[in-house]
């Protein structure tokens, strides 16, 4: 599909907001489900990139996508260069998203840094969904600097606890001791958690959260060359039905239960 | 000259599997096709060849698998894929539903496991050639990969062969001193036609963390930046052999494909292009008829082999 892009801003430093408009239908995405991103014609940087959606739009006739990400190399690079206008290719909505169960009675949703794009988009679902339903956040990151996207966060949800590993900003620590710190409270039968963020953060969650069970996905990344499941280039390692398969995390993730995924030794 | 020309008959054979054009989607690329035909009409198609198939189910390399390079990307999958059984059972009776033909790629870690492989193949039907994937380590022979010793991908191209009907391609590894060499040796053992070439020993290092990029460490490289060495290969092995050659490595558009069959190529692969345009194969194919248009041609026959040194 080819996409226009509407409008990007810097929002914190090496950090965008960027809203493409594609003509023609496509489904709402579905929290938890990504993009592909060409912004180049050329062949070098090779690959589309892969950005979770933070926001969908329809105006006009036409479907706004929304992505918030932070330039981590070549690819990003280029793509946060674009101004409104310009073109960019654009595949998706790509993946299997997160689930939100029919009887929930508390939604519990673990950022670490970038995951915060998927999990805001999740968080305004939620709120679409069900105004009543509790939505708790824990936002983290290294230092403030990092804390992005707060603010429309924070309007969607009834609790929002920042933290940061320095101390800069909220309360100081990781994001995983916030929630530690509160689990005996917010836990319950009904209580589902909902994460997206550094692979740590996620293997910390595995241990703190193992008593959860189901009740908790996370959402992955792995370099990407397909975005569709054919190359089998994103393959991470999921325990299933006692068996182990690497599993393509654009096409059967990027969403997981927590508990499906094996952290292997790195 | 003058009125309405018809459109260019774009057909190839290879043995005995007739192709409606010469564009064929590489192994490893394009899965087991299903993933791309929400993108792509697969009838369109002149053959798929479906993900390396051993007989076993194989779980393949732990990430990460991949990493981009300049215009091009490395790869060390680890030939991960559902095992024979499997794909006879499930994934081949999907891909009967298209009106293209599948090209099974297979592996073994022995000879007698190609033999295997390729027989199992040949008697499920549906599958109208079988590639032989030979850039595998042969583990009874201290993990020599058994394309870059004559004898030996002689050995398991004579043994696939005599397991099957089907036409026989041999898939050869460039990483070798001379390919036309092993091009040679497998057609001497029965080998239908030769599609070069795979990917190249590669490797990238993470200058921050001061690791390699891949899990494996090594991995191939393919994309367009491959094309130069492909095509050289392809011509170079044209002149030596009377079967025909399918040319693979780095084709994003018509024209990289018209190079190779203008060098002698009887038919094409795409492969990386695809994860940068789902369509880039329909793409080749109607920038072939077009030229063939433009330059008069009625036969994509015509044009093979026709460069002139």
């Amino acid at each position: 599909m080819e996409g226009k892009i509407s409008f990007q801003s810097e929002v914190a430093p090496g950090h965008f907001l960027l809203s493409v408009d594609v003509a023609g239908e496509i489904d709402p995405p579905l929290p938890g489900q990504f993009a592909m991103l060409r912004p180049f014609p050329t062949l070098d940087p090779l690959l589309a990139r892969p950005l979770s959606i933070y926001g969908y739009r329809r105006s006009e006739g036409a479907v706004r996508l929304e992505f918030l990400y932070r330039v981590v190399g070549k690819g990003t690079r280029l793509l946060s260069a674009l101004i409104p206008g310009d073109k960019v290719g654009v595949m998706g909505p790509l993946g299997k998203g997160f689930r939100v169960p029919e009887k929930v009675e508390r939604i519990v949703i673990i950022a670490g840094g970038m995951g915060v794009a998927p999990l805001t988009y999740l968080a305004e679902y939620c709120r679409t969904r069900d105004e009543r339903i509790p939505l708790m956040v824990y936002l983290g990151a290294r230092t403030s600097g990092l804390i992005v996207g707060e603010d429309r966060l924070r309007n969607l949800v009834g609790y929002c606890r920042i933290m940061t590993e320095d101390g800069s900003c909220g309360d100081g620590g990781l994001v995983t001791d916030g929630v530690k710190c509160d689990l005996s409270v917010i836990d319950g039968p009904d209580t589902y958690y909902f994460a997206c963020g550094p692979a740590p953060m996620l293997k910390e969650l595995s241990v703190l959260l193992g008593a959860v069970g189901s009740r908790c996905q996370v959402s992955l990344e792995e370099r990407m060359a397909c975005g569709v499941g054919a190359c089998l280039g994103c393959a991470v390692l999921i325990r299933r039905y006692g068996k182990e398969c690497y599993t393509s995390v654009c096409k059967e993730g990027p969403v997981f239960a927590l508990r499906e995924v094996v952290w292997e030794a790195k | 000259m003058g009125g309405e020309m018809r459109a260019p008959d774009l057909r190839v054979s290879v043995g005995s599997m007739r192709m409606k054009n010469p564009v064929m989607t590489a192994s490893g690329t394009f899965g087991y096709g299903e993933e791309y035909a929400p993108y792509v009409d697969l009838n369109r198609l002149g053959a798929i060849v479906v993900k390396g198939l051993s007989w076993e189910p194989r779980l393949g390399n732990p990430p990460p698998r991949i990493i981009e390079t300049p215009c091009g990307m490395l790869n060390a999958v680890g030939l991960q894929n559902v095992g024979v059984k499997v794909f006879v059972e499930e994934k081949l009776p999907r891909l009967r539903c298209f009106d293209v033909p599948v090209v099974a790629n297979i592996y073994g870690e022995t000879v007698e496991e190609y033999g295997r492989v390729g027989e199992a193949l040949s008697s499920a039907g549906g599958v109208s050639a079988l590639e032989i994937n030979v850039s595998c380590p042969n583990v009874r022979k201290g993990g020599v990969v058994f394309g870059t010793d004559p004898d030996m991908a002689a050995e398991v191209t004579s043994t696939v062969v005599a397991g099957t009907d089907l036409p026989v391609i041999v898939k050869l590894t460039p990483n070798v001193t001379d390919i036309a060499l092993i091009a040679q040796a497998v057609e001497a053992a029965g080998a239908h036609a030769v599609s070069l070439i795979n990917t190249l020993l590669g490797m990238s290092i993470d200058v921050e963390t001061r690791r390699p990029h891949l899990a494996h460490i090594m991995g191939g490289l393919s994309g367009p930046a491959i094309k130069p060495v492909a095509l050289c290969m392809v011509r170079q092995v044209v002149k030596k052999v009377k079967i025909p050659v399918i040319g693979v490595g780095g084709i994003v558009k018509a024209a990289d494909a018209l190079e190779f069959l203008i060098a002698g190529a009887s038919a094409v692969q795409i492969g990386t292009a695809s994860f940068v345009n789902p369509r880039a194969a329909i793409d080749v194919i109607e920038g072939i008829e077009a030229y063939l248009v433009r330059h008069g041609e009625a036969k994509i026959k015509d044009i093979i082999g026709s460069l002139q040194e």
